[in-house]
């Protein structure tokens, strides 16, 4: 019973990733939900001020994202580039490069194990698409990630 | 009366039709209540079911909410306590989706809700419920709590709320049609049961109209018969065996009136019979006594006086005329008797009646002073078949009684004829006649109308024996009469024309 809703799930992931939801159309038309994982590849820290984090330190993170139902491979990357504010809170800017699109994200971050951003406007399929992207921590070691994009149109 | 098709079908095969009918009726409408106390029983299961989804479905949303109830509880106190509800729903809950699924999967829509929400709570699970659990800092866990898990519950509890309403409406729907069948059901087994109880009351009526009536009808007609009345008869009607059985009544009716006519007419004529031999006897008694006593009275007067020679010759003669004619008597009586036995058998010669006639007439025509006997014969012979005695015995018989039945007197004709066919033979008188009342029975043996009455003898034999004697020369004897005119006898006999042989008659022999 489960597995055809998990093809059905992954269909649809893959119809958003490629953009064959819309075939022929230019841009997103109908509210959606991405769920795909990612994977830290580098995590670079440019200590600007005292020792520890303190605010204008800048956090530069890539990652490599994942649709595991469709393939092992990746099917993206990532890239956040996060200002400390304080000690701990960052404002994060962030760009998902997905298969037929980019997905533009942006806003604050206070713990990595669990945040918000909101979605601020992609290209492509995503083209002036708005909603928002939830992250929780799934393993610490290497660093993965749930995110999850709530699209709305 | 004409009897229509349907009449005439059998009473048997209408009961055998009509008992069809009612089974086919019986098992159409046994049919109808189990298709329908079946689908009662499909739609009472299917509310059933309903009930079980929903029951389940809450179950399920009280685990989820026992969960995230947990769940934050823990991130917000650091209890490990509050993880109890968490840790017992968290068992409790693959085994409740799969129940879930299950029990939602036969209903088509309901099951593509259940498919949903069941893949949303496992997401919830695994994407939320237990990575919030292994955050090591329970700020961030408040975090995810007040934000993902107060979204992705409120999402849950607005499908649960979807699908329970769904689930409702369909309930609600199953409850209806449940509801419809079963008064369907029993609207059908009412109607079957009137039906039924309709035509067999309709049958009953049937069957004693058809039946129980004419049955009454022939039982009180074979009662009106064992009382005597023959004459009944039934109106022919009824199905099949019944009117086999009036029928039947009608005929065994008729077949008693019948015997009962024919018992009648034998007893009449045993009757009759017994009158005859009544007047037999007195005629024979009479007839013999007056012979008899002429012998007996001369005989004595001879025995006991002397009487010159020309007397006594006179008195012998008168002797002997009477013994002659008793044994004329004798012989008619023992001629019947003959007959009667069949051991009377004709002689096949040749016979001139010519001769013959003109004999009878001469000796009778010189036995009555107040008849003339006029004879009229033909020049040419007049040759049958038989026995000379026996039809000279015919033609004595017709001129005595032709001289006997006219008392005043009077012509007395004997003609004949003849031609290729047969000798016609016939003596006419001038006398009293037959009344017509008798004139059937007048070759009865014994038979004398009122000859005794008016005192003309005889013995009531000679025109039977006579007409015996004819048939068994193969021919015919008849008569004209009219009464106080006079009658006319005529005998009829094959021709023997053409047939070689010696004429006997007269004695002499012709060729």
């Amino acid at each position: 019973m489960r597995r055809p809703l998990v093809l059905v799930a992954a269909l649809l992931g893959v119809a958003l990733l490629a953009g064959s939801v819309t075939r022929g159309s230019p841009a997103l038309s109908a509210p959606g939900v991405i769920r795909i994982t990612s994977l830290d590849i580098q995590v670079m820290v440019d200590n600007r001020g005292a020792p520890s984090r303190s605010a204008g330190d800048v956090l530069l993170i890539r990652q490599l994202l994942f649709n595991t139902r469709i393939t092992k491979h990746a099917i993206g990357h990532a890239d956040l580039v996060c200002t400390y504010t304080s000690a701990r809170s960052r404002q994060c800017n962030g760009t998902y490069v997905l298969p037929r699109g980019k997905i533009v994200v942006s806003g604050a971050i206070r713990f990595r194990e669990f945040y918000e951003l909101a979605v601020v406007g992609g290209t492509r399929l995503y083209d002036n698409v708005r909603g928002s992207l939830t992250v929780t921590l799934l393993t610490r070691k290497p660093r993965r990630e749930i995110l999850l994009f709530r699209l709305v149109v | 009366m004409k009897r229509s098709r349907f009449s005439s079908i059998p009473l048997q095969t209408r009961m055998v039709a009509a008992s069809a009918v009612l089974a086919v009726l019986v098992v159409g409408v046994f049919l109808a209540l189990v298709l329908a106390v079946s689908a009662l029983r499909e739609a009472t299961t299917q509310e059933a079911r309903s009930k079980d989804v929903t029951a389940s479905a809450l179950t399920l949303e009280k685990l989820v909410l026992d969960i995230e109830t947990g769940l934050r509880g823990y991130v917000i106190t650091a209890d490990k306590r509050y993880l109890e509800p968490y840790w017992e729903a968290r068992r409790q809950l693959p085994s409740s989706l799969e129940s879930f699924e299950e029990l939602a999967s036969h209903e088509p829509r309901q099951r593509v809700r259940a498919e949903g929400l069941a893949s949303e709570i496992r997401h919830y699970r695994s994407d939320y419920a237990d990575l919030v659990l292994r955050f090591s800092n329970l700020e961030a866990g408040q975090l995810a709590t007040e934000i993902e898990g107060k979204r992705q519950i409120d999402k849950i509890r607005l499908d649960f709320k979807n699908f329970l309403r769904a689930e409702n409406l369909l309930a609600a729907s199953r409850e209806r049609s449940a509801s419809a069948k079963s008064n369907h059901a029993i609207a059908l087994g009412v109607s079957g049961l009137a039906a039924s109880a309709a035509f067999i009351v309709l049958f009953g009526f049937y069957l004693a109209r058809s039946i129980a009536q004419p049955v009454r009808e022939t039982a009180e007609g074979a009662s009106r018969l064992a009382g005597g009345d023959l004459s009944l008869r039934l109106e022919q009607g009824g199905p099949g065996e019944v009117g086999g059985l009036i029928t039947a009544f009608n005929q065994m009716a008729e077949s008693l009136e019948s015997a009962r006519r024919e018992l009648e007419g034998q007893n009449e004529q045993l009757r009759e019979s017994e009158r005859l031999k009544s007047e037999l006897v007195n005629t024979v008694s009479h007839e013999l006594r007056t012979p008899l006593s002429g012998v007996l009275g001369f005989t004595r007067l001879l025995l006991t006086r002397d009487f010159d020679s020309e007397t006594r010759r006179h008195y012998l003669g008168i002797v002997d005329a009477q013994a002659r004619r008793l044994s004329e008597l004798i012989e008619e009586f023992l001629d019947v008797r003959r007959i009667e036995e069949g051991r009377f058998e004709r002689a096949e010669e040749l016979v001139d009646m010519a001769p013959l006639l003109r004999d009878e007439a001469q000796l009778y025509s010189a036995q009555s002073r107040k008849h003339r006997l006029a004879l009229d014969l033909p020049n040419a012979p007049l040759p049958v078949m038989g026995n000379a005695d026996r039809l000279r015995q015919v033609i004595g018989n017709l001129l005595s009684n032709a001289i006997k039945y006219s008392p005043q007197g009077g012509i007395v004709e004997l003609t004949a004829e003849v031609d290729e066919d047969a000798v016609r033979v016939r003596v006419r008188d001038q006398g009293i006649g037959i009344p017509a009342h008798q004139q059937p029975r007048i070759f009865t043996k014994f038979f004398r109308g009122d000859a005794a009455a008016s005192g003309i003898t005889g013995t009531g034999l000679g025109l039977a024996v006579s007409r015996d004697i004819v048939e068994s020369h193969g021919g015919r004897i008849g008569f004209t009469s009219t009464e106080g005119e006079g009658t006319t006898f005529w005998v009829e006999l094959p021709s023997a024309n053409g047939v070689d042989g010696q004429l006997q008659g007269d004695g002499v022999q012709r060729s």
